[in-house]
C-alpha cells in the first residue's frame, strides 16, 4: 500500500517536469493516469486499495450518518498570457488533495486535506463525522467500480499535455490577428488557459468512479482608441476538448470578434433608457436563461424555500411554447460533464416543458429531501468544496422564426449582443449587462449602444417572450454561487422579450 | 506545517531553484486553520473545517519569468515543479520590467498591526455554532420575517511566509472572525431580501448576534413593496456599503496594469484634479487591528500610508513592482490590492445628507457587473428608498442606476461622518449629484 501510493505521487511529479519539454513523455504520463480509468488492474485509488477506502469510510458513519464519502482530486491547470507583444508568464498550478463529506439528515459535515496519508485522510472524516451524535452505522455494500461515458471529452489531444511551444504559437497567431485587424487597435492581450482534473468518488452506498475531465479556454481582450475615445472588448473559446479544437472557433476568429467589436464601441452610445421591446441576440444571451430561469431552478433555493419556484412544479410559469433543459452531456462543451462530482451519471434534464416547470437540478442531498432522485447536478469547485445544485449547460430550444424576422417586427427597441455577465437574487430580480447593443430602428439595426443594463424579475421575462428564433449560440461563463466557481455555458436563440427595462445613462 | 519546518522548507526550496539555473526566486507558503458553520433553520447546514497549505513560487531567468502553485507539499513534487517552471520560464519573453523589488529592511514590527488575536483560537465550535444559531433564531422569530437564507460563524487562522533570492525574509500571522445572516419577506412573488455580515481581526470586536440579526432584519423589512419608478435625473445619497463599491470600481480604475494597459479613464491622469475637492482617499495597511492590515505585501514589499486621492487630485496609483518599473514610478506597495482604503469622512450625519434630498434615491443595495474601466461608464441593477422633500419615503427596486465615474467622482456633494472599516475598501454615506436612474 505504502509503496504504490508513492508511485502515484511520483508519475505526478515526474508528469509535471514532462509536459513542457517531451511530447512522447506525456503521452506516456498519461497513459499512466488513464489507468485509474476503466481498467484499473491493481484496484488502486489515488494510492489505496479499497479496503483503505471502505475503512475511511466507515470512520465516516461512526457516529450514525447516513452517508460518507471520499473525493479525491489531482489537477493540474496550466495558463500563459501574452500582452505587450510579449509571452509575459506562465503559470501552473497543481491541486492535490481529498475531500471527507458526512451526511447526516439534512445536515453535512466537511473537511479536506492535503496530505494523502490514511492518518489525514482518517482524522478529516472523524471532523467530518462529529455532526452526527449516535450509534455507528455500517457500509452498506461493496465498493462497485462504474465507468463512465466516453464521449464527454475529448482527450486525444488534452493541452495540459501540449507543449508550450505550441501553446505560444498559437497564443501569438490569435494576438497578431486582432492587432492587425485595424490600425486603431491599440492593445490585446490574450490568455490560454487549461487544465486537467482526476477525481475518485467513493461513498459508503457502495459507489466508486473515477474521472479524467480537460478544460481550456481561450480568451482575448482589445482595447482600440482613436480620436480620444476608447473601447475594450472581450472574446473567448473554449471546452472540455484539446489541441485540435473540434468544432470549436480557431483562435484567428475568436481574435476577429474581440476586435471588430472593439472597433464598434469606438461608435457606441448609450441607450435610450426605459421599458421597452427588447431583442437578445444568439450569440451571448443565454445568460439571461442561466440568471432568469436556471438559478431559481437549482434544487437547493427550492427546498428552502428561497427561490420563487419552489410552490409552482407542474405550474404554467412561460408562454406554453418556451422549453428549457439543462444538458450536461453534449460532447466537449464548457459545461459537460460524464458524472457530476458525487459521481452521479450525468443526463439532460428537462425543466421546463412547453411553458410547464416539471423539473429542478438537484444533488444528493436536495434529491434525498424533496424525495426525488439525483440527476447529476451536484457540483464542487474543488475537493475543498462541498457539492451543491449547480447547473451545467442550460439552453433554451429552439423555436420558428427566422432571426430577421423577428428583428423586422420591431418598430423600435434595443438588441442586445454581448455581455460581460449577470446576476440574480434568490427572489428573482436579475440583470446583465449589457457590453455592445445596437438601436432598433423600423425592423433595422441601426446605432451601436454601449453600458446598458436589463434588468428583470424571472417570472415576469418568461411570460414576456413572444418570439423564438430557430437557431442558437452559447455563452462561455464561470459560474459562482456560494464562494464557488464552475464552468457553465448557457445557450439561447434570438429572443424578442416584449417588455423589459435598459438602464443607461439619461 | 510547524513555522521553523517551513522556512526550512522554503529556504532549501531556493537553494534548489538556484543550483538548477534560476536567477530570482520567489516562494510564499501560506497555512491556514479554518472553520465555518452555517445554520439552516435552526439545524446544522453545513460545518467544514480544515487545514489547507499553499505553496506559490516566481521564478525569474534572463528577465523571463514563469510562476506556479501546489497544494501538494511533497519535496518530490515541489522540486519537480520548480525544474518545470525554471523550464517555462525560458519560454518567456526577455522583460526588462520583470524582476523581484530591490532590497529594502522592513522596520515595522509587525505585532503592533495587532492581526493576530489568540482570543479567536479559543473559541470553541459549539460556541460558533450557538452564535450563528442565535442570528438566525432572531429573524424567524420576528413575525414579518417569511424565509431565513441562513446565518453562518467562521473562524480562520492564517501563516503568510514569503521569501525571495534577494534576502527577503517576512512572516505574519493573522486571525479573523466573520458572522452574518440573511433573510426574505414579502407578498407572494414580490419577495424582498437583505443579509448583514461582519468580520473582524479582534475577538472583541465582533459584534453581537441581536445587533446583526436586527441590521438584516431592518434592511429586509424597509424593502417591503418596491416598485420600479419613473426614467429620471435625480441626486444618489449612498450608504455606506455602496460607496465602498463604487470605491472598488475607482481601485479597478488606478491599479497600475489598468494604467500601462491604458484600460483605465485615468491613465495620464496623475496630479490632476478628478474629484469633487472635499473628496481624500487614503490606503493605509499599517492601521491596526483591521482586516486589510499587512506588514508587507504580496512581493515582500513595506506597507505604507498613501494618499490616492487629496483634496480632488489624484496623487497616486496603486502599483506593485512590475507596473512600477513600466510607469517609471516606484512600488506602492499593492501586490496584493488595497489594504485599509477609505474615503476620509466629512461633518454630515447621514440624516443630514438625506434631509438635504429634495427627490433623489437612498442606494441600498446593487446588482450585476456593469462597470468598464477603460471609460469609466457604470450601469448596474438597483434597490433603495425613494426620497421626497428630504425624508425617506417608500423603497424602489428594479431599476438601474447609470453613469460615468469621472462625472461621479466631480460630482460628490456631501461626504458623510459615519466611517466604519469593514473591509479592504471602506467609506462613509455620499451623495452624489446628476445620476441617471431607468425604470418605467
Amino acid at each position: 500500500m505504502e509503496k504504490t501510493r508513492r508511485e502515484f505521487l511520483k508519475t505526478t511529479g515526474l508528469g509535471i517536469s514532462l509536459i513542457a519539454t517531451s511530447r512522447l513523455w506525456s503521452n506516456n504520463l498519461f497513459a499512466a493516469l488513464t489507468l485509474e480509468k476503466g481498467n484499473n488492474m491493481n484496484e488502486e485509488y489515488f494510492g489505496f486499495t479499497k479496503e483503505d477506502l471502505k475503512k475511511l469510510l466507515a470512520f465516516g458513519l461512526s457516529k450514525g450518518a447516513d452517508l460518507s464519502e471520499l473525493y479525491f482530486e489531482h489537477t493540474i491547470a496550466n495558463s500563459v498570457t501574452m500582452s505587450e507583444d510579449i509571452i509575459k508568464s506562465s503559470s501552473q498550478d497543481i491541486a492535490l488533495g481529498v475531500g471527507t463529506r458526512v451526511i447526516h439528515g439534512n445536515q453535512t459535515g466537511y473537511a479536506f486535506t492535503n496530505e494523502l496519508t490514511f492518518e489525514s485522510i482518517k482524522n478529516a472524516m472523524l471532523t467530518a463525522a462529529s455532526i452526527a451524535k449516535s450509534k455507528p452505522k455500517i457500509i452498506k455494500a461493496n465498493l462497485e467500480q462504474l465507468t463512465t461515458k466516453s464521449k464527454i471529452y475529448d482527450l486525444s489531444t488534452p493541452f495540459a499535455h501540449a507543449n508550450l511551444q505550441d501553446k505560444i504559437e498559437l497564443i501569438k497567431t490569435a494576438y497578431n490577428t486582432a492587432l492587425k485587424y485595424d490600425s486603431r487597435i491599440q492593445k490585446v492581450s490574450v490568455s490560454l488557459l487549461d487544465n486537467l482534473q482526476q477525481i475518485t468518488i467513493a461513498n459508503s452506498d457502495g459507489l466508486i468512479i473515477s474521472d479524467t475531465r480537460p478544460q481550456m479556454r481561450i480568451g482575448i481582450s482589445v482595447t482600440a482608441e482613436d480620436k480620444g475615445k476608447r473601447g475594450t472588448s472581450f472574446a473567448s473559446e473554449g471546452g472540455r476538448f484539446g489541441m485540435d479544437f473540434k468544432n470549436a472557433k480557431t483562435p484567428q476568429q475568436v481574435a476577429e470578434t474581440a476586435a471588430s467589436e472593439a472597433l464598434i464601441l469606438l461608435e457606441a452610445e448609450n441607450p435610450p433608457t426605459g421599458e421597452q421591446i427588447v431583442v437578445l441576440s444568439k450569440d451571448q444571451s443565454g445568460v439571461m436563461i442561466h440568471e432568469a430561469v436556471g438559478h431559481p431552478l437549482e434544487a437547493d433555493a427550492n427546498w428552502k424555500k428561497q427561490s420563487i419556484m419552489w410552490d409552482k412544479m407542474n405550474q404554467m410559469v412561460s408562454k406554453p411554447f418556451v422549453t428549457i433543459y439543462d444538458d450536461a452531456t453534449i460532447p466537449y462543451y464548457r459545461g459537460s460533464l460524464a458524472i457530476d462530482d458525487e459521481g452521479t451519471i450525468t443526463e439532460n434534464v428537462l425543466l421546463i416543458e412547453n411553458g410547464k416547470l416539471v423539473g429542478f437540478m438537484n444533488d444528493r442531498l436536495s434529491a434525498k429531501i424533496m424525495n426525488t432522485k439525483p440527476n447529476g447536478h451536484g457540483r464542487r469547485e474543488s475537493y475543498k468544496h462541498i457539492p451543491i445544485p449547480r447547473m451545467n449547460n442550460t439552453i433554451l430550444a429552439q423555436g420558428e422564426h427566422d432571426p430577421e424576422e423577428i428583428i423586422k417586427s420591431v418598430k423600435k427597441g434595443f438588441y442586445a449582443v454581448s455581455y460581460q455577465g449577470g446576476q440574480v437574487s434568490n427572489t428573482g430580480k436579475f440583470t446583465f449587462s449589457c457590453n455592445l447593443g445596437y438601436l432598433i430602428e423600423d425592423g433595422k439595426l441601426t446605432k451601436p449602444l454601449k453600458n446598458a443594463t436589463l434588468i428583470g424579475t424571472n417570472v415576469q421575462i418568461l411570460n414576456e417572450i413572444s418570439m423564438i428564433g430557430n437557431d442558437i449560440g452559447f455563452f462561455l461563463g464561470t459560474c459562482g454561487k456560494e464562494g464557488q466557481s464552475v464552468p457553465v455555458t448557457c445557450g439561447t436563440p434570438t429572443l424578442k422579450i416584449d417588455k423589459m427595462t435598459v438602464g443607461g445613462a439619461i | 506545517m510547524k513555522n521553523n519546518q517551513l522556512i526550512d522548507l522554503s529556504e532549501n526550496l531556493i537553494k534548489f531553484a538556484k543550483s538548477k539555473g534560476a536567477h530570482e526566486v520567489q516562494i510564499s507558503i501560506n497555512t491556514n486553520n479554518d472553520f465555518e458553520v452555517q445554520i439552516m433553520n435552526q439545524e446544522i447546514e453545513k460545518l467544514n473545517q480544515s487545514n489547507p497549505t499553499e505553496l506559490n513560487l516566481k521564478i525569474i531567468i534572463d528577465k523571463k519569468v514563469a510562476t506556479a502553485s501546489s497544494s501538494d507539499m511533497q519535496q518530490n513534487t515541489l522540486e519537480n515543479l520548480i525544474i518545470n517552471t525554471i523550464e517555462r520560464a525560458k519560454l518567456s519573453s526577455q522583460d526588462d520590467f520583470a524582476g523581484l523589488p530591490e532590497k529594502e529592511e522592513i522596520t515595522f514590527n509587525t505585532e503592533q498591526l495587532e492581526i493576530f488575536d489568540p482570543k479567536i483560537l479559543k473559541i470553541k465550535p459549539e460556541e460558533k455554532i450557538q452564535f450563528a444559531k442565535k442570528i438566525e433564531k432572531i429573524g424567524l422569530d420576528n413575525p414579518k420575517i417569511k424565509v431565513s437564507t441562513g446565518s453562518y460563524y467562521a473562524t480562520s487562522h492564517g501563516q503568510n511566509y514569503l521569501i525571495n533570492s534577494n534576502g527577503f525574509q517576512g512572516f505574519y500571522e493573522y486571525t479573523v472572525c466573520y458572522a452574518g445572516g440573511g433573510f426574505q419577506s414579502g407578498e407572494d412573488d414580490n419577495l424582498v431580501e437583505d443579509y448583514w455580515s461582519e468580520s473582524h481581526v479582534k475577538l472583541s470586536e465582533m459584534k453581537s448576534p441581536e445587533y446583526i440579526a436586527n441590521k438584516a432584519i431592518e434592511r429586509v423589512l424597509r424593502m417591503i413593496g418596491a416598485k420600479k419608478v419613473k426614467s429620471q435625473v435625480v441626486p444618489v445619497v449612498f450608504d455606506p456599503l455602496m460607496s465602498a463599491s463604487l470605491l472598488g470600481f475607482l481601485v479597478q480604475c488606478i491599479t497600475g496594469s489598468s494604467i500601462y494597459m491604458k484600460r483605465s479613464f485615468l491613465v495620464d491622469k496623475l496630479n490632476t484634479k478628478i474629484a469633487s475637492e472635499i473628496v481624500n482617499i487614503i490606503d493605509n495597511p499599517l492601521l491596526p487591528a483591521k482586516i486589510g492590515s499587512r506588514p508587507f505585501d504580496a512581493e515582500g514589499v513595506a506597507s505604507k500610508k498613501i494618499n490616492i486621492i487629496e483634496n480632488g487630485i489624484l496623487k497616486n496609483y496603486l502599483l506593485d513592482t512590475y507596473s512600477a518599473r513600466k510607469l517609471k514610478m516606484k512600488s506602492t506597495g499593492h501586490a496584493s490590492g488595497p489594504g485599509n482604503l477609505y474615503l476620509q469622512q466629512g461633518h454630515a450625519t447621514p440624516e443630514e445628507i438625506i434631509s438635504s434630498v429634495k427627490n433623489g434615491l437612498y442606494l441600498t443595495k446593487t446588482i450585476g457587473q456593469g462597470t468598464m474601466p477603460t471609460t469609466g461608464d457604470i450601469s448596474k441593477g438597483a434597490y433603495g428608498i425613494w426620497i421626497e422633500n428630504g425624508k425617506l419615503t417608500y423603497p424602489v427596486a428594479e431599476i438601474t442606476f447609470s453613469g460615468n465615474l469621472a462625472d461621479m467622482l466631480n460630482n460628490i456633494t456631501m461626504i458623510g461622518n459615519d466611517l466604519e472599516f469593514r473591509s479592504s475598501i471602506n467609506a462613509p454615506t455620499i451623495q452624489i449629484d446628476n445620476i441617471s436612474i431607468s425604470g418605467t
